[in-house]
């Protein structure tokens, strides 16, 4: 009957095949329903039921489109066709992830996951490690250091002497410059406010070649002295104080009480960090007769510029013999110094280093776990269809074919999770960039850089393939009988699969040991550092620096200066007690120096070989308000005047340095500023204070009265009873009183530079901890897939046990055993790995030993706890079956 | 190799096909058109069947398929494979030798 043939042509969708060939299917499909028909009414049907029956045996026309399509497809094949079969394979691939959302979510989640923080980490890793610097030829461009190896200084900033005989006896270097921390105390229409700046030598714009945003950079005529008024301003400064006004250029500010002339805007970028943080406002140092007078005065930064054809390794060795001949020619000053030759790239980012790394090894290990919790879901669906593909390849399914289907399948989760992956990375790192930012050099401008955005999509897409491959390989090579042979009738799955999704599991389980095992090393360390006692309170403590030499010309009139702004402060409702000092802990701007020193009576060691000590000029206030503990002796009293003798306080640790087990109250000590030594009198000896960090040892230290000799670097430090946040102002009004027009460098409370010190640690142990959280996780939903996957497969062994009288505990206990076996040998593997891998920690790590047992053991527990958790359900659900349900799943 | 098996002996067109592997497998395995179709093309693709239109008197034309040499040796291992299959199956499930 030839209506069917209508009805085949209006039903099927057109196959894309030559007309020719289209119209046979047709008449081949036709033919089929109306034999069907045919056979139908012959057994007594109707004519209507008779037509029912012949549709009936073509469900679907969509499908039968696609197969024929698929069917088609040539041996020797044209790619369009080909291609047309792939995109039937990923539409279908897409249909299947939407129905099985579950694990179409578990696996794109944890590939977002894993892919998003490795795509952070990495770009801020390349942002922060690897981009150029934005000069030209960076990597000619240098950082020369005193270091001292026996004292165990590597950099020290230079002295004036030392750079002027370098520079002369240097042939390495195309240029060589210095950069000198100084402050601008600017006053405009508003506040007084300081800026940060330097004084930078002639040339030192040619060791950068960089291009000024406006205007002009400075010419030799710049540095001769009484014509070195003119600045340039950093482009932030530009922007932020000047707001980005072009007319701000030839304009004379008021910088330091004398006008200066902007001769130009510095190009955003450009921050070398040598003096911690960066330059606002950058002046011409005059380079006078007195610099061949300062040789033990170390306070420059040198940069320098390496000849084309000379390497790294020359010129350190060129330094070298130069620094050894200084020593040879000036015993007194040099001996024991030389010079280190640091790449300025190094310099910026030497010190984040090690933590960018550890964070690349964690994002990383996170990335394997998730790659194999894929694996192990993609291979357990691959099992679970290991028979429908089998069926198919008995019917002349292409083995490839199959292979490209499952591929095809894990393409969509791929791209979901790189997706995924993609957006994590992009707020990850806005977060990071905003929190960090201050702290580690360059992240700032850190964005998504497109090679690693490429590197993402290549990783997601290689995780899922990989992920993919294995069932798929399997069912490649699969021979017929072996797979039927696998296959039950309700869940199909192979000895080997369960083979390999073990090993997956061990692998999995070590892995997140040996997060964990870093991160609470970390956190362990960071709780040290914590609670280790920095040796000072610092609750309610308000930190106010000024550097007054210039307007306070003379010892007499800084005396003045500060004890006057320390009445106006005590005097204040709330403020507790108020002290002074020229160098307060955790301060980065502190003035800090050591000179060296002997107790008075034994003979002066040879130069060179001196023990040396802190020198820090402090009032009674400090110690009482940081409440440093005075441990014997007296602190200082109000007749310790300029007229009278000469006394100090030492710090505990240069008791213990100088004068061993003996009393150093009324002992004198002797110091070498220049040359003839100076002996002050101990008069007591107060605790000891870490200055740098948290971590650093204290240091040798010695106290002088601010009355002996009044120091131009003041920082006030005050105790109150309230917050010092909400008496910032009308402190900053006190001091105020004595002169409306004197910034202050810095105003913030101790509290704050506790905070910041931490900062950089406490992100790196929340991010290591969050990356342990989540290999936690992951490595719990694998463990819980696996034994939920063993436990399916011995349903009917249970059932039999049950059925025999197996009490249901003992079942649970069983299948708790093989869980926690996995997770046994996971965990053995893992500490072993962690007790390797740990040591790499070392540096990051405070009073922490990377072998702490206890640490282990805890780990140890809370992932075995963790498993067990995860193979419970299973196990509970495995004793409450139905024995006799359970048998008849086979 | 059900489908290669029941062309052993004669060409046959796709009705026939699945109209023997039901009446065969006493119902057990029914073929739909759906199913039946895409699996002959696929086969003829692969060479080990090829398929040809015949015109016989009074009848509309049809398409028979016939086994190529290459299906037969195909049939062959897959009649072999199933064979050793089965009477492990049998072995194993205790029906005794057939």
């Amino acid at each position: 009957m030839s209506d069917f043939k209508a009805t085949v042509r209006s039903r099927l969708p057109n196959l894309g095949l030559p007309a020719e060939r289209e119209t046979e299917i047709v008449e081949e499909l036709a033919h089929q329903l109306e034999d069907t028909w045919r056979s139908a009414l012959d057994q007594g049907a109707t004519e209507e039921q008779a037509r029912q029956q012949a549709l009936a045996q073509i469900p679907n026309w969509d499908d039968l489109a696609r197969e024929i399509r698929a069917a088609q497809v040539p041996i020797v094949s044209h790619a369009p066709v080909r291609m047309a079969g792939f995109l039937d394979d990923l539409r279908q691939s897409v249909r299947t992830l939407g129905r099985d959302s579950g694990f179409t979510l578990t696996a794109v989640l944890a590939l977002s996951l894993g892919i998003g923080a490795n795509t952070a980490i990495f770009s801020a890793a390349a942002q922060v490690l690897l981009r150029p610097l934005p000069f030209p030829e960076p990597e000619r461009i240098v950082t020369l250091w005193e270091n001292n190896i026996k004292d165990g200084i590597e950099r020290d900033d230079v002295s004036p002497a030392n750079f002027l005989d370098w520079k002369q006896a240097s042939a390495s270097f195309d240029a060589m410059a210095t950069s000198n921390p100084w402050s601008f105390d600017f006053i405009g229409e508003s506040e007084p406010e300081k800026f940060r700046g330097a004084l930078v030598s002639e040339s030192y714009f040619d060791i950068l070649r960089v291009q000024p945003t406006l205007g002009r950079l400075f010419t030799a005529a710049d540095h001769r002295p009484g014509r070195n008024n003119a600045v340039l301003l950093s482009h932030g400064l530009w922007k932020r104080r000047f707001g980005g006004d072009h007319g701000v250029m030839g304009r004379a500010l008021n910088l330091n009480g004398r006008p200066a002339t902007v001769i130009g805007v510095l190009p955003p970028d450009l921050d070398l960090r040598l003096h911690g943080l960066a330059e606002e406002v950058i002046a011409p140092q005059v380079v006078s007769e007195s610099w061949r007078l300062q040789r033990r005065a170390t306070y420059l930064k040198v940069v320098a510029r390496l000849k084309p054809a000379v390497s790294l390794e020359q010129a350190r060795q060129e330094m070298s013999s130069i620094a050894a001949r200084l020593a040879r020619e000036l015993p007194v000053e040099n001996s024991g110094v030389g010079v280190t030759v640091v790449p300025l790239l190094e310099h910026l980012v030497g010190g984040v280093r090690p933590a960018l790394v550890l964070l690349m090894g964690a994002a990383g290990m996170v990335l394997l776990i998730a790659c194999v919790n894929v694996a192990n879901l993609l291979l357990a669906r691959g099992v679970h269809r290991q028979r429908e593909f089998a069926i198919r390849m008995a019917l002349g399914a292409g083995g490839m074919r199959l292979a490209r289907q499952l591929l095809t399948e894990a393409l969509p989760m791929a791209a979901l999770g790189g997706l995924g992956g993609g957006l994590l990375a992009f707020w990850g790192l806005r977060i990071a960039t905003v929190q960090l930012g201050a702290d580690i050099p360059r992240l700032e401008e850190a964005t998504l850089n497109t090679s690693v955005v490429f590197f993402a999509g290549a990783l997601s897409l290689l995780t899922a393939l990989g992920s993919a491959l294995a069932p798929a390989v399997r069912v490649h090579r699969a021979q017929l009988q072996d797979q039927l042979k696998q296959g039950s009738r309700s869940a199909s799955f192979g000895v080997q699969t369960l083979r390999t999704k073990s090993v997956l599991i061990v692998l999995e389980v070590a892995v997140t040991v040996v997060l964990l095992v870093a991160c609470a090393l970390l956190l362990r360390s960071f709780w040290k550092l914590l609670n280790s006692d920095p040796g000072f309170a610092s609750e309610r403590i308000a930190v106010l620096q000024q550097f007054i030499w210039r307007q306070y010309t003379t010892p007499g009139k800084r005396l003045i200066y500060g004890t006057q702004a320390l009445e106006n402060l005590g005097a204040l409702p709330g403020v507790e007690v108020a002290g002074l000092v020229s160098a307060t802990p955790l301060l980065e701007s502190s003035m800090d120096s050591s000179y060296p020193a002997w107790v008075q009576g034994e003979p002066p060691p040879p130069p060179g070989q001196e023990r040396t000590a802190f020198h820090t000029i402090a009032t009674d206030g400090y110690f009482s308000s940081l409440r440093i503990p005075l441990l014997s002796g007296r602190t200082f009293r109000d007749n310790d005047r300029a007229d009278s003798s000469r006394v100090v306080l030492i710090n505990q640790t240069m008791a213990r340095r100088f004068f061993g087990a003996a009393d150093p109250v009324g002992r004198g000590i002797a110091v070498r500023y220049r040359h003839a030594p100076v002996v002050y009198e101990v008069v007591g000896v107060v605790g000891d204070v870490r200055h740098e960090s948290l971590i650093d040892p204290p240091r040798a230290e010695f106290f002088q009265p601010f009355a002996q000799n009044p120091s131009g670097a003041i920082i006030f430090v005050v105790r109150s009873s309230l917050d010092p946040e909400f008496l910032m102002s009308s402190m900053k009004q006190a001091i105020w009183k004595i002169d409306p027009t004197f910034p202050f460098y810095r105003a913030t409370t101790m509290e704050t530079l506790v905070k910041e010190s931490l900062a950089g640690r406490r992100m790196q142990t929340v991010l290591l901890g969050a990356f342990a959280f989540l290999a936690l996780t992951l490595a719990a939903v694998g463990i819980y897939g696996v034994i939920s996957f063993a436990v399916a497969q011995r349903t009917h062994e249970v059932g039999i046990r049950l059925a025999l009288g197996a009490r249901r505990a003992s079942v649970i206990v069983m299948i708790l055993a093989d869980g926690l076996r996995l997770a046994a040998i996971g965990v053995g593997l893992g500490l072993a790995l962690a007790a390797v891998a740990s040591r790499a920690l070392g540096s990051l790590l405070y009073e922490t030993s990377t072998a702490d047992p206890a640490i282990y053991a805890a780990i140890a527990a809370l992932v075995i706890a963790v498993a067990a958790q995860a193979c419970l359900a299973p196990a509970w659900r495995a004793s409450r079956q139905d024995p006799l349900t359970a048998l008849r799943t086979q | 190799m059900l489908i290669l098996a029941q062309l052993e002996e004669v060409p046959r067109h796709g009705y026939e096909i699945a109209a023997r592997i039901g009446d065969r497998s006493g119902g057990l395995v029914q073929f739909h058109a759906a199913s039946l179709y895409p699996v002959l093309y696929r086969l003829e693709r692969r060479g080990l069947i090829q398929g040809r239109w015949v015109e016989k008197p009074a009848q509309r034309r049809r398409r028979y398929y016939r086994l190529t040499p290459a299906g037969r040796t195909v049939l062959k291992e897959q009649r072999r494979g199933w064979r050793d299959f089965l009477s492990g199956m049998q072995r194993a499930a205790g029906f005794g030798h057939v």
